[in-house]
């Protein structure tokens, strides 16, 4: 039985981000956009998603008096990537 | 990285990619590690240098280990403005060294206030006996402090997967023992090679690690 998969992590970069996030506590987002390859514009698109959906924190801070902004996979986050992950499993050959 | 409908396959290899590409990134600088294993390496060495020939310098050296705390709070703050990203262990890591460097003042402390009070004591025990080999406070307080290097050793060793500062951390404790059997001034060049084998030559592989690691990502 295939098991729906979640559309909110079901697209390329928001699922690179959760993926990225899942193994750390907080990064920042020029390191996901490092990371990811993205662009500065689709990847906030994509991190709004995401904090929408309840998936990520996002908090703005300062760092030497530029705008810095941090992202963190929330519990619900966790749960919906565990499940995510679950459910990719069911569409794998055994 | 661009948007477009996903198969299961690419999905995974999405999760493998990111997941390995975060990991790579939780690569120690070294310069911790190189500070105090030179530092404690170096005292110790001088110390032995000094019981075994008699001589004084005209300070402590041990001075040095209280000197060198003020590059470990620069290089410490350094490191946390640049990394971008915070790994889950990060904060516990921090706490358990800092529970390290209490540690350690305590155990000095206590070490001191011990010498003082029973070496007047076994020194006049000394003439009084007539006995020549009757040992001072110190020749039992450096397993203290070698019980406490280890353990933060061990502990970062075995969080980080890094065998040999694991196994450096064990020589620690094995120096400890020892050292309750044998004079201070061997403590000392057990030491020196706990403070080596601990943290001077981990830190050492930990910053060739990284410099190749950066070196990758420019």
């Amino acid at each position: 039985m295939f098991k729906e998969l979640d559309p909110i992590l079901h697209s390329q970069l928001r699922l690179a981000v959760m993926s990225l996030l899942i193994g750390v506590k907080e990064a920042e987002f020029t390191y996901i956009k490092e990371k990811t390859g993205s662009t500065a514009g689709n990847l906030s698109v994509q991190i709004t998603k995401l904090k929408e959906a309840g998936y990520v924190e996002v908090t703005k801070q300062f760092k030497d008096n530029y705008p810095l902004t941090v992202c963190k996979i929330t519990t619900q986050g966790i749960t919906a990537f565990e499940a995510y992950v679950k459910a990719l499993q069911s569409y794998l050959p055994k | 990285m661009e948007e477009k409908q996903l198969s299961e396959k690419e999905s995974l290899l999405i999760i493998q990619q990111m997941i390995s590409r975060a990991k790579n990134e939780f690569v120690d600088t070294g310069v911790g590690p190189i500070l105090w294993g030179a530092v404690i390496a170096v005292c110790s060495l001088v110390q032995f240098l000094q019981i075994q020939f008699d001589y004084r310098l005209p300070f402590d050296i041990w001075l040095l280990a209280i000197l060198a705390i003020v590059p470990q709070i620069y290089i410490s703050v350094k490191e946390s403005r640049e990394r971008k990203v915070k790994g889950w262990d990060q904060d516990v890591m921090g706490y358990v060294w800092l529970c390290f460097g209490v540690g350690i003042f305590l155990v000095n402390v206590i070490n001191n206030v011990a010498a003082h009070q029973l070496n007047p004591i076994l020194s006049e025990y000394g003439k009084i006996s007539g006995k020549t080999d009757v040992p001072n406070f110190w020749t039992f307080g450096t397993g203290y402090l070698l019980f406490v290097y280890g353990y933060p050793t061990i502990v970062t060793g075995a969080a980080r997967k890094f065998k040999l500062m694991t196994f450096g951390g064990i020589f620690c404790w094995i120096s400890a023992i020892i050292s309750a059997f044998t004079v201070a001034k061997i403590d000392f060049i057990f030491m020196a090679l706990s403070a080596t084998l601990a943290w001077l030559v981990p830190g050492i592989i930990l910053r060739r690690n990284y410099l190749l690691q950066k070196e990758k990502n420019v």
